[in-house]
């Protein structure tokens, strides 16, 4: 079929098989290395685009049912973004593979909630899977993401 | 400038791609032990390819250690998984969909299943015969008992037991177990084979032991090693997963056979028949006097290896010379034994082996505490090892720091307020000895400098850690120092990267590259060589050029209606030596706590006749960032100290401090992971002795 995806911004026409996972697509049509699968089933959050303003694991949604929603990755979130620089400065990962994920969910939390509490950002990130255990730092960066997003809002 | 993770740019082992390469797919046995009859590939479209044995009649066994592996199998599976054959396609969707079309006729054959089992008269063999590998990592006097499942066993052979265990006031022995466990990367095994035009092999793998994996490759297809390159882009996590050949040799065969290059990426249901964690029995038998001072130990280890050794020949020797633990005991025997069973193989999981005998002995210590009515803290400061000691092995103790971590662990939780719910456990963990590190700086000619290193990296942050060390030496900042994919064209030699030794050993080899580099002028390259050694028949010797040392505190609530247990704080304090780069090392100290409870309370790899049954993260759970308690660790420093390994050491301590924690209730754990039924089972036990007694004191 032919599938049209709002892709980090950009009209994106592909012609792919609608049964095909949007992971798949992502990665091997278009070429996105940064959406990456881990369990395969849609749970461990390391695929996670945002569809719609919605987090989404890519690795179970057919890429037919994606056609003509707005799709966002990592690459859509810019370099200087709260989120991204909260990240790097809280030092929240080791081998990488999940922070995609982890950041795209991160910002859609606290565009819904931007004063969380401790558990609520733990219950946000509970199905985000990172084996080398950086949870404690990616609770920090969370923490710091909201407090510089919060000063965004401030100073605008 | 940004950080490419946090970009998602990143390239990892999986993203690696080649003009006209086609995706390959493992056609795998569903038995546990079964003769390959016939394979039929005639329903198969054109324009794919079929690897079976016959396609790789004319290569060699290999294996790192002991020499049990054929590409392929050579027709006769040895577990649930085992590769029987090899579908290659154009794109990974067509390689999946050939998999399918794939016809293979068994023949079943009985199966061993369990250490038990596969020890016992009569056992059927996993293999028949054991052949020593000439791998390097098969350099610790490997010691097969041929017509048995035993590839290895190790002893230490320390004063007189007998005699010591006469002098005992107190003499305790307890069984332990460990389950299975799975590494779980988030980035699944990858690996990309081509071969050149002039007949060279090249390599892209994640893999942690590049010039190990070159060995095997160079001695499957029967070349010089030089005729094989092996390059490792960075890993999405490994913890031990990702060493020595596992997709390398099948990726290879195939793209001999394909003509074009062959890309491998599993299936996360692949992983758990990929490699695991040895399952362990463990019992240890200590000694003390009525003041606490240890007299006597024995020890006897068995490590499940499953169907095929890889390095589970030196798992067991490490599980078996931490056994001793960091204490002055005069008469230490320990017996280690790797035993093959039809399960899938175990191999290298952060610790390597040491967790499950930390275990057992540190559980023990608590268990003699209470025996004696001593303090645990009391007991175990009693009979530390300190400066200038000697160890069971023989080697004398330096740069000692057991006493510090202990006691930094046992403050942070609160020790001295009241020990319900608490339990500390002290570590000590060997680093790959006998090793060779050699690291080359180059000046470029835009005034900056390149590290050609074979360190690999997955997540540990050695990189950045020996980009910094060498602008130190250098005196410049460390984005003028360049780290490319480690290539065993270029990078120089280096064992591997495993027992957290790169930055401690890199570190060495620094300097003397650094050095040379100033009298060259162009390049510099430094080399460092570990000597050391046991006899595996006395254990003695030098078990470890470098010892982390460490130690941990737990703090745990317990619903005895239930089993369920809450697990409130816990703190590791691991010796650092120097840290070099100190958001790396937390990380790694978070990290390995973090994958400690994961071991400590629910990872288990549950098996029925030698099938995973839980081959997915719906059914294994790893830790979320709810499942966390309170974390807290320190990490120990002191003036003109080396730089220790820190990959590693929070994590096999652990395990037994939480254990020791339910000690505190009168719970008796032995089995981990510590899931509630079990913690039902040792409330129940400690019911039904508190019932005996009673009865007993009303006789």
């Amino acid at each position: 079929m032919n599938c049209t995806l709002h892709l980090n911004g950009t009209e994106t026409a592909l012609g792919v098989d609608g049964k095909d996972m949007l992971l798949n697509v992502l990665r091997d049509e278009v070429g996105l290395t940064s959406v990456r699968g881990t369990c395969g089933i849609g749970l461990c959050g390391t695929c996670t685009v945002i569809v719609d303003g919605q987090t989404t694991a890519s690795c179970i949604l057919p890429v037919g049912l994606a056609d003509g929603k707005e799709v966002t990755t990592i690459e859509g979130v810019p370099s200087d973004d709260p989120v991204k620089v909260a990240f790097e400065k809280a030092n929240a990962f080791q081998c990488g593979y999940c922070t995609p994920g982890m950041i795209l969910t991160a910002r859609a939390f606290l565009d819904e909630n931007p004063d969380p509490t401790d558990d609520e950002i733990a219950e946000a990130l509970a199905g985000n899977i990172c084996r080398c255990g950086c949870y404690v730092k990616i609770a920090d960066a969370v923490r710091l993401a909201a407090g510089m997003l919060r000063d965004e809002k401030v100073a605008a | 400038m940004a950080d490419p993770r946090s970009g998602g740019s990143l390239r990892y082992s999986q993203d690696v791609a080649v003009e006209g390469m086609w995706h390959a797919r493992i056609v795998r046995s569903p038995y546990a032990h079964a003769r390959v009859v016939s394979i039929d590939g005639s329903a198969l479209p054109e324009n794919t390819v079929l690897l079976t044995p016959d396609d790789v009649a004319d290569l060699s066994m290999y294996g790192c250690q002991i020499r049990d592996e054929a590409v392929l199998s050579r027709g006769e599976a040895r577990f649930v998984g085992d590769p029987v054959a090899v579908v290659a396609a154009p794109t990974r969707r067509l390689a999946d969909a050939a998999l399918a079309l794939v016809e293979v006729d068994y023949e079943e054959l009985p199966a061993v299943f369990g250490i038990e089992d596969a020890v016992a008269d009569g056992a059927v063999l996993v293999h028949e015969r054991h052949h020593v590998s000439e791998n390097d990592a098969a350099y610790f006097g490997i010691r097969p008992v041929d017509g048995s499942n035993v590839c290895h066993r190790f002893r230490i052979r320390h004063g007189d037991v007998e005699a010591g265990f006469a002098q005992a006031d107190v003499v305790v022995e307890e069984t332990f177990t460990t389950d299975g466990a799975a590494h779980v990367p988030m980035e699944p095994h990858a690996t990309l084979a081509r071969w050149t035009d002039d007949g060279r092999l090249e390599v892209w793998s994640g893999t942690q032991t590049p010039f190990n994996v070159r060995m095997d490759l160079a001695a499957i297809f029967g070349v010089d090693q030089s005729r094989v390159r092996v390059v490792c882009p960075p890993m999405g996590g490994s913890f031990g997963a990702k060493t020595f050949v596992r997709l390398e040799g099948l990726a290879a065969a195939t793209a001999r056979k394909a003509g074009r290059p062959i890309k491998m990426v599993l299936d996360r249901a692949e992983e758990w028949q990929t490699l695991n964690r040895h399952p362990s029995r463990i019992t240890v038998r200590l000694g003390a006097k009525a003041d606490g001072t240890l007299v006597a130990k024995t020890v006897t280890c068995h490590a499940d290896t499953g169907a095929y050794a890889d390095c589970g020949p030196g798992v067991a020797q490490k599980m078996g010379f931490a056994a001793p633990g960091p204490y002055r005991i005069p008469n230490v025997h320990v017996d280690s034994h790797c035993v093959y069973t039809n399960a899938p193989p175990n191999g290298a999981y952060r610790g390597y082996g040491q967790m499950q005998s930390i275990w057992a002995s540190e559980r023990t210590m608590d268990i003699m505490a209470d025996r004696l009515g001593i303090d645990p803290l009391e007991l175990r400061l009693k009979n530390l090892l300190r400066e200038g000691d000697a160890y069971a092995t023989g080697e004398v103790m330096h740069d000692v720091a057991f006493e510090e971590c202990l006691r930094n662990a046992a403050e942070a939780i609160g020790w001295n307020e009241g020990r319900e719910g608490k339990g500390l456990c002290v570590l000590m963990k060997g680093m790959q000895t006998p090793s060779r590190a050699s690291v080359a700086v180059d000046a470029l000619e835009d005034g900056t400098y390149r590290v050609r290193c074979a360190t690999v990296e997955m997540g540990q942050g050695a990189r950045y850690a020996i980009r910094t060390m060498a602008a130190e030496l250098l005196g410049v900042g460390v984005d003028d120092v360049s780290f490319p994919d480690p290539d065993t064209d270029v990078s120089p030699y280096d064992t591997r990267t495993t027992s957290s030794r790169s930055t401690h050993m890199m570190s060495r080899a620094l300097v003397e590259a650094v050095r040379n580099l100033r009298e060259d002028g162009r390049t510099g390259v430094g080399e460092v060589a570990d000597q050391g050694g046991l006899d595996p028949d006395t254990g003695q010797g030098i078990a470890s050029s470098h010892w982390h040392q460490g130690a941990a505190g737990a703090v745990v609530e317990v619903d005895e209606e239930t089993g369920s247990m809450k697990v409130r704080h816990v703190h590791a304090s691991v010796y650092a030596g120097k840290v070099v780069v100190r958001a790396a090392a937390e990380l790694q100290n978070e990290g390995s706590i973090i994958m400690g409870l994961g071991t400590s309370l629910f990872e288990s790899i549950d098996f029925a006749d030698g099938q995973v049954m839980n081959a997915n993260l719906s059914d294994y759970n790893v830790p979320s960032i709810t499942d966390l308690p309170r974390i807290t660790h320190d990490l120990v420093e002191r003036e003109g100290a080396p730089v220790h390994g820190l990959g590693e050491t929070a994590l096999p301590p652990i395990p037994a401090a939480i254990g020791n924690a339910l000690q505190s209730f009168g719970i008796r754990p032995r089995s981990l992971p510590m899931t509630p039924e079990r913690i039902l089972d040792a409330i129940d036990e400690r019911d039904a002795q508190a019932g005996t007694r009673e009865l007993e004191a009303a006789e």
